[in-house]
């Protein structure tokens, strides 16, 4: 398989105008914090260094993961524009640099392609590419109620007014649609899936400062938080939001006003 | 069931690569392969964790034995990573449709799929089910029976537990208290949080174990590395899946595994018996595979769909379904989440996630107003996981989702293991949809009852305190279930039962349930030690019956003996610990007889 370019320019255009408004501020001052290579806690922690230490099949599936990203072949060009400016509010990642950005709608995009599912779909709910679909005609109708615009015209903080409602699961527009896929479902299905993505990749372990993989060398500093010889101590930095951001409130999913949906990830 | 005879099924190598179960294991024996011209003596549909218990008793004790398996046989080195998003394809991922209330999530939260089945992912726990598990309707007035007990379960669990083998405490207080002779691991920090918390409320909590985790290597078996990565499959070979302890096992004792096999239907000859297997081969081709006996092991969603699937003339709404049973009392356990925040770094990713708990809250406390208990247990949420428990648990998204993920190693999670009774109208029943075969997929309904709901909220608020007694600042907590339980029950009525307590269905003498799916009840403990213990017995019975095992006598009743001479080499005999109880109610201690009688 050719090694493609780390990203995708048509996608890039969505995440690629470093607004200094979008910008994580430093709370003393007020000011947006310099971009960086490396964001979180631990400076200097890079688990693909270790990669010696991995065995063969790990290093080749984190490998492609890094260099083989692919092409959109589910969205249309439209869609996936849409979706980017969408996970790029889910997921914001606006203190990277931009060479230094993880690439999440090509991979979304790959398992809808590939009709890779997680083994279930709730009653009520349609499939999972078109979940997808349906989901950002009815942003982009949430859009157009809202701000007469679609959604990827809008700058962010009205994009994440709009994602804000569906959290709360309470859109003000698109019900057509809602009438046919749960809000909450379809929420968790987009977010799950930025999550799966961004949090699969090197530099978000990186950037939470995680072991990765860790096969056949395992660990022997078990208790206390004690960090390996090669991982690194943490060294925090103060950062807030953006202050036009409501994405940093924690508020509960759904809007508190019912019980909590059961999460769907494995633990035990 | 039948001596070998040289012309029947054919040993043959797949290739000349070698097959690695773990750096140090590897199958290098030929494979015995039948054809759709043989009869075999059994058909094990689902190669799991009672399938690779039963293809290799069965098939060390000299019967035919073919295994489906609807997913690959692995190699471990080749197939698996040590990597989160990476291991997505151990789980069952095929369609099903999840409704009612409470709907459950499937997939990855609680299927497996390839040769060892769930025991591949899952986190290793090994509890035994308690005494009063057995008898929770008499004790409650609410739930169900089991028409065994906890005595004819025991030498099992005392057998599974050396052949697994767990490690664990030397002492372990609850339900009927006995020890582990292979040592317990050492304590992770998530672990250091249960048990501080524990202490300091006045709970007693073990650590270490009992977990299906090697403390120390094990014939070709390497011990823990301590990477975290059980539920994603363990390369190291040291926690156990069947694929590792039994099959390699079976394969040698002549058994076949045949992968990539989905079972489509079981067929009922005219004479009221069923006569094998139809299912689709790797080549997507439909086949059928004829057998004297027939052994379903499929779980809890897979096992009644099969039956469902397999309806027929004289059993229309289900094979072995006179009952109307197959399908209902589906059960999940409570596996709410409760996260907490310190101060100090965790690093939860290190150390087993399955390593400390406290049965301390297991049993009916009549001061309380709900029947039946919960458990408290250590897991180990990777940052995928976590992330996803942390849009659940405490609304993250957006900059908050970035900001709580730089805090991973800050978090410790712990889970509620709560038993949440049978209900009939808790099932599974076919959807509209099909699969990819054309075989019509299942659909689980669920809803959550008073006695589940009040049992929820006073384990999740109680696993909260605990969190808070260790030192947590924030505390969060994430609904949601683990394990799936029932589905086929057991019962002594075949009016309101599936199998009886052997797992022979009432209906066909000679097809047979025999995992997770023919639990009446599920209590508070993790299935997975219990669904291999009852494979051993359920073999040990149809062993003992030999060629009359697929008739039907009624009032016969069998008390197989315990075959320890069945169990896989250097797992008893000499130079194992004895085990304390060798035969149903018979207890020899120490001084009495070693196993196996000559060792």
């Amino acid at each position: 398989m050719n090694k493609r370019k780390h990203r995708h320019a048509d996608l890039d255009a969505e995440l690629s105008s470093p607004d200094l408004d979008c910008q994580p501020i430093d709370p003393q001052t007020g000011q947006p914090l310099p971009l960086r290579a490396q964001v979180g806690y631990y400076p200097g922690y890079q688990t693909l260094r270790q990669q010696r230490f991995w065995d063969a099949a790990t290093r080749d599936v984190v490998m492609r993961r890094m260099h083989e990203v692919p092409p959109i072949r589910f969205f249309t060009l439209a869609e996936a524009r849409q979706l980017a400016a969408v996970a790029a509010r889910i997921i914001p990642q606006d203190d990277r640099e931009l060479a230094y950005r993880i690439p999440i709608v090509p991979w979304i995009d790959e398992r809808l392609h590939s009709g890779r599912i997680d083994g279930y779909r709730y009653e009520g709910m349609p499939a999972d590419g078109e979940a997808h679909r349906l989901g950002l005609q009815a942003i982009n109708d949430i859009a157009r109620a809202l701000h007469d615009k679609d959604f990827i015209d809008l700058t962010p903080p009205p994009q994440e007014g709009i994602l804000r409602t569906l959290h709360d699961d309470n859109p003000p527009a698109g019900h057509a649609i809602w009438a046919r896929m749960p809000v909450q479902r379809y929420w968790m299905l987009l977010v799950q899936d930025c999550i799966e993505v961004y949090y699969a990749h090197p530099f978000a372990w990186d950037e939470i400062g995680y072991g990765g993989p860790a096969y056949p060398r395992g660990y022997m500093r078990l208790q206390h938080g004690q960090p390996e010889p090669w991982e690194k101590d943490e060294v925090r930095y103060s950062w807030r939001a953006p202050k036009w951001s409501v994405s940093q409130e924690y508020t509960p999913l759904g809007g508190g006003h019912d019980t909590i949906t059961p999460g769907q990830e494995g633990t035990h | 069931m039948v001596k070998d005879t040289s012309l029947f099924g054919i040993f043959r190598k797949e290739n000349d690569q070698p097959h690695q179960l773990g750096p140090m294991q590897r199958l290098d024996v030929p494979m015995r392969h039948y054809t759709d011209a043989d009869v075999v003596d059994v058909v094990v549909v689902g190669v799991g964790s009672a399938g690779g218990v039963l293809v290799q008793r069965l098939a060390k004790a000299g019967w035919r034995v073919v295994g489906l398996e609807a997913g690959p046989f692995w190699d471990t080195e080749r197939d698996w990573v040590s990597d989160e998003a990476g291991s997505h394809n151990l789980y069952w991922n095929d369609l099903r449709i999840t409704g009612g209330k409470d709907p459950l999530a499937l997939g990855a939260n609680n299927s497996g799929k390839g040769v060892g089945g769930g025991s591949v992912h899952w986190a290793g726990f090994t509890p035994r089910f308690h005494p009063s598990d057995f008898r929770v309707y008499r004790e409650d007035g609410i739930g169900a029976d089991w028409p065994i007990s906890y005595e004819d379960v025991k030498p099992y669990y005392e057998l599974l537990e050396r052949e697994i083998p767990v490690a664990g405490p030397a002492y372990y207080p609850w339900g009927d208290p006995h020890g582990y002779i292979y040592g317990p691991h050492p304590l992770g920090q998530v672990g250091a949080v249960l048990v501080n918390g524990c202490t300091t409320l006045g709970i007693r909590s073990v650590a270490g174990g009992p977990v299906a985790i090697l403390s120390g290597s094990h014939g070709d078996r390497p011990h823990c590395i301590y990477r975290g990565f059980c539920i994603q499959g363990c390369k190291v070979g040291a926690k156990q899946s069947t694929l590792i302890s039994h099959v390699p096992d079976a394969v040698a004792h002549g058994a076949e595994i045949r992968a990539n096999a989905m079972a489509a239907r079981i067929n009922l000859g005219n004479d009221g018996r069923v006569t094998g297997v139809t299912y689709f081969d790797h080549a997507g081709q439909e086949r059928c595979q004829r057998a004297k006996l027939v052994i379903i092991s499929g779980y809890a969603i897979e096992t009644p769909r099969l039956l469902l699937n397999s309806a027929t003339t004289g059993y229309p709404q289900g094979l072995a379904n006179s009952s109307g049973t197959v399908g209902r009392y589906l059960m999940a356990q409570a596996g709410n989440v409760i996260l907490g925040r310190f101060d100090e770094p965790v690093r939860m990713y290190k150390a087993p996630p399955a390593h400390a708990l406290t049965e301390e809250f297991y049993e009916t406390d009549r001061r309380r107003d709900f029947a039946r208990g919960f458990s408290i247990q250590t897991v180990g949420p990777l940052p995928i996981a976590f992330a996803k428990q942390m849009m659940v648990a405490k609304g993250a998204w957006g900059w908050g989702l970035r900001e709580v993920m730089m805090d991973y190693n800050h978090w410790s999670a712990l889970g509620l293991l709560g038993e949440i009774l049978p209900w009939a109208d808790n099932r599974v029943t076919l959807a509209t949809e099909t699969d990819q075969f054309g075989l019509p997929v299942a659909h689980a309904h669920f809803d959550l009852h008073d006695n589940d709901h009040k049992l929820i909220e006073f384990g999740k608020n109680t696993v909260m305190e605990v969190m808070r007694a260790a030192g947590a600042q924030e505390i969060v907590q994430e609904p949601r279930y683990a394990h799936l339980i029932g589905g086929a029950r057991m019962g002594n009525d075949p009016a309101t039962s599936v199998v009886d307590g052997w797992g022979r269905t009432h209906d066909i003498p000679n097809l047979f349930i025999c995992d997770g799916s023919i639990f009446p009840t599920q209590g508070a403990a993790n299935p997975g030690l219990t669904i291999q213990a009852l494979a051993a017995r359920t073999a040990d019975y149809l062993i003992t019956l030999g060629a009359e095992a697929a008739a039907f006598r009624p009032g016969h009743t069998v008390m197989p003996p315990l075959r320890t001479e069945l169990s896989p080499a250097q797992t008893t005999g000499r130079g194992v610990p004895r085990l304390t109880s060798r035969t149903p109610n018979v207890h020899i201690g120490l001084g009495g007889l070693a196993p196996g009688g000559k060792a």
